[in-house]
């Protein structure tokens, strides 16, 4: 029990420092901030509304506002789930906006990072269980080739040949201008035909890690005492594969599985905005680019918060996973 | 985040660097440059690298033209005139991707030693003090870990008012040095409790002579798998910025190439040369980077030697 | 038919990117059922090597590349992983060295039993309950049932190696083999665990081989012995004939170097230098260049393990001898010998020393009191033995009195024969750094005591440099000197090498080099010689008892060793959980032991005699030869 609420207790501090970062970043900038962003907005040949000043104030605070002050206001708000009015998307809250793309970056991170480490996994473990063989060197010198491939080339070429050139998927965009978002069936295959690319774009990196992660800990596994032992118990291949192999290396992955997602969701980045994909990645880069601040940090700090809960989750899980985690209790 | 993990490159690094130490005894090179060139592999990896640098040191002598150099019909096909084709703004794109070596270069080096720089910094100070220096440090660690590096690298990049190479190198350093500084920290900590630290103690040595004379030479290889570790990061980070459009547009690089190829519509109007190029010049130049990484790999863990 | 039987079995190391090591050669061996025989043999000798191979558990890069294993008329180098899986376990079964590390981390104990019974369907008649036959084979190593729902990590070292005691015995194999089952546990745990093997063995009559360094476990546990060296089999003689007549010359050194620390008067020997490089072994015999009876055809003809008097030996010059052992000559002897010194001032008093830790449990912290009590002093040249099992405070003391930590309670007191008293439990920075000018330590794994990327001489000049103030040139030639006084020479030759290009004691004597380079006055050896191959053990005590005479140093000995502290020592204290329960001079604790702690300490040591009653009233008196008044040691 100790071990879990310990890795409670990481995850509820790394939040509050995550918070705060996203607090301290605006305002690493020498002078005034909410100055320095208001006079880049009206820079850019748009009428500043002043509501959108207020909301830069409400968000950076006064010059000569307490910065303690302003931590604690900014905590509050937090709480509270209150990140303000995107510049962008006026009167529109950040709260609101990023509610539109949450579901279509949850599911489509969600589904690729479970299918990547799975195929990932069970690849890794199948060069690991035929070492040395043709079936190892395909994997692990295929999956080294794919990993030095610029992702968002690769994302790329994929609209190239099946959008533009084979016509077999749309370019781009979350669904077409025929149907409705809702729960209908139209809808949904409709989605599901804008989501293969972008799917494929991250299934094709994502299982690397997992690969070699998965391959590299069972080889070593498999060459420790107790796996010898195995052998000379006369245990079979397979048996020994699974349970003195598989069943020890996955443990260290359980945890990669958690860093892999930081890296998916960075990969979400690219992608939607290569697809035109209306999830969170997209819209941060649009927050980006058009200085949309209260929105970016917002994504900002939604994006890390779930790689926090992912990791967490990870951590519990091999805490179930493996009885030796009890020992920190024992010390 | 972890606990317990044995982290594949953190084993006991000494027996390796004899090796290196004995290479270097029989050569005027660097020892584990000796033992790198040993495995094929890496060798492979090492020259791919050499014209790399190469190309990137004499660019302006190869590249026909000037990257920025806009006076040529835009959007053309490969030809004798250019290999590749120009850009839609009429820029000869082979030029552009020579130059764009150079870039690649210089921030997978600099960006690369700096994050490894910091990472030595973090992780020997964590893992030779311990206690509550430690403990904070191991915490920045691990929350720069669990930090989704894009995003932050945007979030970064979204405020700095000046675009440019600089910045670029200055946010891949300080988002990418976490990995390198705890595989550090483990392999200081299992060193610092060796009898000949505590030996050296007995002679009378201070710390900071301790960790550059006694614990520094058992680590070069790990230093070296880390730099390389970092570099191939800061390649690859610098393009994806670029490439989202976050660089210096004014920076010749495949990932502003990529970026403008993008923008610029070469895939409706069939550009493919201006497209395939620079991702087929970054994956040669990553794959280099991972053959030379395969044999450090190697070198440093004894479970991953070939046999 | 012998149930085993090794013929002429080579097996070869090919590392890619090394030379090809042939770590046996050409060995031949039976074994009949219900026979125990021990094979000894020091580190790198090829005796685990030869044991994979009869279990047929190598992996590359090391391979069989001759000969053949033959088991119960099946050949086991040559049939397929199919064919030898229903042998394995139900008729072959082994525990290995590590058995720290031979048990699958997360499943239970009595999942790894069930897997046993599961991959052997027909070993377990079909009335008898896999979890109940677990119980009894637990039972039968006196751990209870409680221990099926644990995890290995949850198991002491030595209950780890009972569990895979039982388990090897699950399917009532007909051979087992044990590779150092009992290497790395307390001698008390060790004997527990002999002491059960032994009846378990005269109970279900499985034939054994059992793989040891340590001499007196094999002497005392094997009907027949066999000894390797360099790769080869070089003397195989029942455990009695050998105790009392050793054929070959290394046989000779090896049982030299075993005594009985209660004996009046002892001596143990040792063979100067070290294996032959297998990656380009010695055309003649392997043991010549270390051999002080050799003669010159020993260099150039290899000799055969040809059958002698009483078994069978390697030698040329027992094969000229018809036969009959030769008399190896030994060089180094060492002879306890404790001269009376003079009764000079202490230099360092150790009063009442306690030392606390605070260990986290679940739901708070307890105290565990690692030193309680202790007092003690050191005299100038006089040597102080510190016995205890692992655990009982030793290396705690040693951290006190070398202020690397403080007491809590209690004071450590130095006092230099030209200067006043100092508290060592005060030293801080500078004042302890040059505290150590005068205390100095030995380390016990010459392996990790010497920095592996620096070369002797660098190790060697530091102390000089800092603690005496020399110069860069002053402190070379003082290194060199340094290392003529441990018996490295020509120093030259020795100043620029790395340390892994020394043997083990090699590496040792620099560690003592090291030690001795700021002219302390008082050393702390913790265990200098438990890493070493026995037959060298007695050269390093030599080492360090003439240093300490010559150079009047006053010595802390710790050890779990009697033998050595017998050897070595003035007086003995015996720790137990951080107390000191029996202290005096040598003779007197040993010979005379008064605590129920000492003489169960002295009761664990593995003894050749006690072996051969043993063997004599089980065979009844008839197998081998009368117990012999022993030759040497």
């Amino acid at each position: 029990m100790r071990y879990f609420l310990r890795r409670l207790g990481f995850f509820l501090v790394t939040l509050w420092a995550a918070v705060t970062l996203n607090f301290l970043i605006p305002r690493l900038q020498p002078g005034d901030p909410a100055e320095a962003i208001v006079s880049r907005l009206a820079g850019q040949s748009q009428a500043v509304d002043p509501a959108q000043v207020e909301a830069v104030r409400k968000m950076l605070g006064t010059p000569d506002g307490n910065l303690l002050q302003q931590y604690g206001d900014y905590l509050s708000a937090v709480v509270a789930g209150d990140f303000g009015v995107s510049y962008t998307y006026f009167p529109y809250t950040v709260t609101h906006m990023i509610g539109q793309g949450l579901l279509w970056t949850v599911i489509l991170v969600g589904v690729t990072q479970v299918v990547s480490f799975a195929v990932g996994t069970l690849l890794g473990a199948w060069a690991a269980y035929r070492r040395n063989s043709r079936v190892d060197s395909v994997i692990t010198l295929g999956s080294t080739f794919v990993g030095t491939l610029p992702f968002f080339w690769l994302a790329l070429l994929l609209i190239y040949v099946f959008a533009i050139g084979l016509k077999w998927f749309p370019e781009g965009g979350g669904y077409g201008g025929g149907s409705n978002p809702g729960w209908n069936w139209l809808f949904i295959s409709d989605a599901f035909q804008h989501s293969v690319l972008p799917a494929m774009a991250l299934l094709i990196v994502g299982p690397i890690g997992s690969i070699m992660g998965m391959r590299n800990n069972m080889v070593q596994t498999l060459g420790e005492d107790y796996a010898r032992l195995a052998r000379a118990k006369g245990l079979s291949r397979r048996r020994i594969a699974l349970t003195y192999g598989a069943r020890i290396a996955i443990l260290p992955n359980v945890t990669g599985f958690a860093m892999a997602l930081g890296g998916l969701l960075g990969g979400t980045l690219l992608v939607e905005t290569i697809f035109n994909y209306p999830g969170l990645g997209r819209m941060m880069l649009e927050a980006v680019s058009s200085h949309d601040y209260p929105l970016m940090q917002a994504l900002f700090l939604y994006i890390t918060i779930g790689t926090l809960l992912a990791n967490v989750l990870a951590d519990m899980l091999y805490g179930v996973l493996d009885p030796r985690v009890r020992r920190e209790e024992a010390v | 985040m972890t606990i317990l993990l044995p982290t594949s490159s953190a084993g006991d690094t000494e027996g390796t660097e004899v090796r290196v130490i004995e290479a270097a005894r029989m050569s005027r090179v660097p020892g584990w440059l000796v033992i790198l060139w040993r495995n094929g592999k890496c060798r492979i990896g090492l020259l791919m690298l050499l014209v790399f640098v190469l190309v990137a040191v004499t660019a302006p002598l190869i590249a026909p033209y000037s990257p920025r150099e806009d006076a040529f019909a835009g959007a053309l096909g490969p030809s004798a005139d250019h290999w590749l084709g120009t850009t839609a703004r009429g820029e000869d794109v082979f030029s552009q991707l020579v130059h764009g070596a150079r870039t690649s270069l210089v921030v997978g080096l600099v960006a690369g030693t700096l994050s490894t720089a910091i990472a030595l910094a973090v992780g020997l100070t964590a893992g030779y003090l311990r206690g509550i220096v430690d403990e904070v440090l191991s915490f920045f660690t691990n929350l720069v870990l669990v930090v989704p590096v894009l995003p932050l690298m945007v979030t970064l990049a979204a405020y700095v008012p000046v675009k440019g190479l600089g910045l670029i190198v200055v946010v891949i350093s300080i988002t990418g040095w976490a990995h390198g500084a705890r595989i550090k920290r483990s392999q200081i900590i299992t060193l610092r409790t060796r009898d000949y630290i505590t030996a050296a103690k007995f002679a009378g040595d201070s710390t900071a002579r301790i960790i550059v004379r006694e614990i520094m030479p058992n680590m070069t290889s790990l230093i070296v798998v880390g730099f390389m570790g970092a570099c191939l990061g800061a390649i690859g980070g610098e393009a994806g910025l670029a490439f989202l459009g976050l660089g210096d547009p004014q920076t010749v690089s495949w990932g502003t190439m990529l970026n403008q190829a993008n923008t610029g519509g070469a895939m409706l109007t069939g550009q493919w040369a201006w497209l395939v190029a620079p991702g087929v010049a970054f994956a040669s130049l990553m794959t280099a980077l991972t053959l030379v990484n395969f044999g450090v790999d190697a070198l440093s863990n004894p479970h991953l030697r070939e046999n | 038919m012998a149930l085993l039987e090794v013929r002429d079995l080579s097996v070869t190391y090919s590392p890619r990117d090394a030379a090809a090591v042939r770590a046996v050669e050409g060995v031949s061996l039976t074994i009949d059922d219900g026979e125990f025989v021990g094979l000894l043999g020091e580190s790198g000798c090829g005796k685990s090597t030869l044991g994979s191979a009869v279990l047929r558990l190598l992996e590359k890069p090391a391979a069989v590349t001759g000969g053949s294993v033959v088991f119960d008329g099946v050949d086991i180098t040559a049939a397929g992983e199919d064919e030898i899986r229903p042998l394995r376990w139900a008729k072959i079964s082994t525990v290995f060295q590590s058995s720290m590390n031979s048990l699958n981390p997360v499943i239970t104990v009595e999942a790894q039993f069930a897997d046993t019974f599961a991959a052997h369907p027909g070993c377990l008649p079909p009335d008898v309950d896999a979890r109940q036959r677990a119980v009894d084979l637990l039972e039968m190593v006196e751990l209870d049932a409680g221990v099926l729902r644990r995890y290995p990590h949850e198991l002491s070292g030595g209950m780890k190696q009972r569990v895979a005691l039982a388990l090897a015995l699950a399917l009532s194999p007909r051979f087992v083999l044990l590779d150092e089952p009992t290497t790395g546990l307390d001698v008390v745990v060790q004997r527990a665990i002999l002491d059960r093997l032994r009846a378990l063995q005269s109970e279900f009559g499985f034939a054994v081989l059992f793989i040891s360094h340590d001499l007196g476990t094999v002497m005392e546990m094997a009907d027949r012995v066999m000894v390797m060296y360099a790769g080869e089999i070089v003397e195989d003689q029942p455990a009695e004939a050998m105790m009392s007549r050793q054929l070959h010359p290394y046989t000779q050194g090896l049982l030299g170097s075993y005594a009985d620390p209660r004996d009046a008067e002892l001596g143990v020997d040792y063979v100067p230098g070290r294996p032959p490089n297998l990656a380009d072994p010695p055309a003649g015999c392997r043991f010549a260049s270390r051999c002080q009876v050799a003669v010159d055809d020993c260099s150039t003809v290899h000799p055969e393990l040809l059958p002698a008097t009483s078994g069978a030996a390697r030698c040329l010059l027992v094969e000229r001898a018809g036969g009959t052992p030769v008399d190896a000559e030994l060089s180094g002897r060492f002879v306890a010998a404790r001269p009376a010194t003079l009764d000079e001032k202490p230099v360092l008093a150790v009063r009442d020393v306690a030392k606390h830790y605070r260990v986290r449990r679940r739901g708070g912290h307890t105290v565990k009191q690692a030193v309680e009590g202790v007092s003690f002093e050191l005299r100038p040249g006089r040597v102080t033995a510190l016995v205890g099992q692992s655990g009982s405070g030793k290396t705690t003391l040693a951290r006190l009195i070398t202020g690397i930590e403080q007491p809590t309670a209690g004071t450590v007191s130095f006092t230099p024969s030209d200067g006043s008293a100092l508290d060592v439990g005060r030293l801080r920075g500078r004042r302890l750094r040059a505290y150590h000018r005068h205390a100095q330590l030995v380390f016990q794994d010459p392996f990790g005591a010497l920095n592996p990327t620096r070369t002797l001489a660098y190790a060697l000049t530091r102390p000089l440099r800092n603690h005496l103030g020399l110069s860069p040139g002053a402190a070379r030639q003082r290194a060199g000197e340094l290392l003529e006084t441990v018996g490295l020479s020509p120093a030259a030759q020795y100043l620029d090498k790395l340390p892994h290009q020394l043997s083990g004691g090699q590496r040792q004597r620099v560690v003592v080099a090291r030690a001795l380079a700021p002219e302390p006055t008082l050393l702390v050896a913790d265990e200098p010689i438990s890493m070493l191959d026995v037959s060298i053990r007695a050269e390093i005590i030599q080492l360090l008892d003439g240093l300490v005479r010559d150079l009047g140093i006053a010595m802390l000995y710790i050890t779990h060793d009697l033998l050595s502290a017998r050897l070595l020592a003035d007086e003995v204290l015996v720790l137990k959980e951080g107390r000191v329960v029996e202290e005096g001079p040598t003779l007197q604790v040993i010979r005379h032991a008064e605590h129920a702690y000492t003489k169960l300490l002295l009761d664990s040591i593995p003894n050749p005699r006690t072996g051969s009653t043993r063997r004599n009233s089980r065979a009844g008196g008839t197998a081998g030869l009368p117990a012999a008044p022993v030759i040497r040691g």
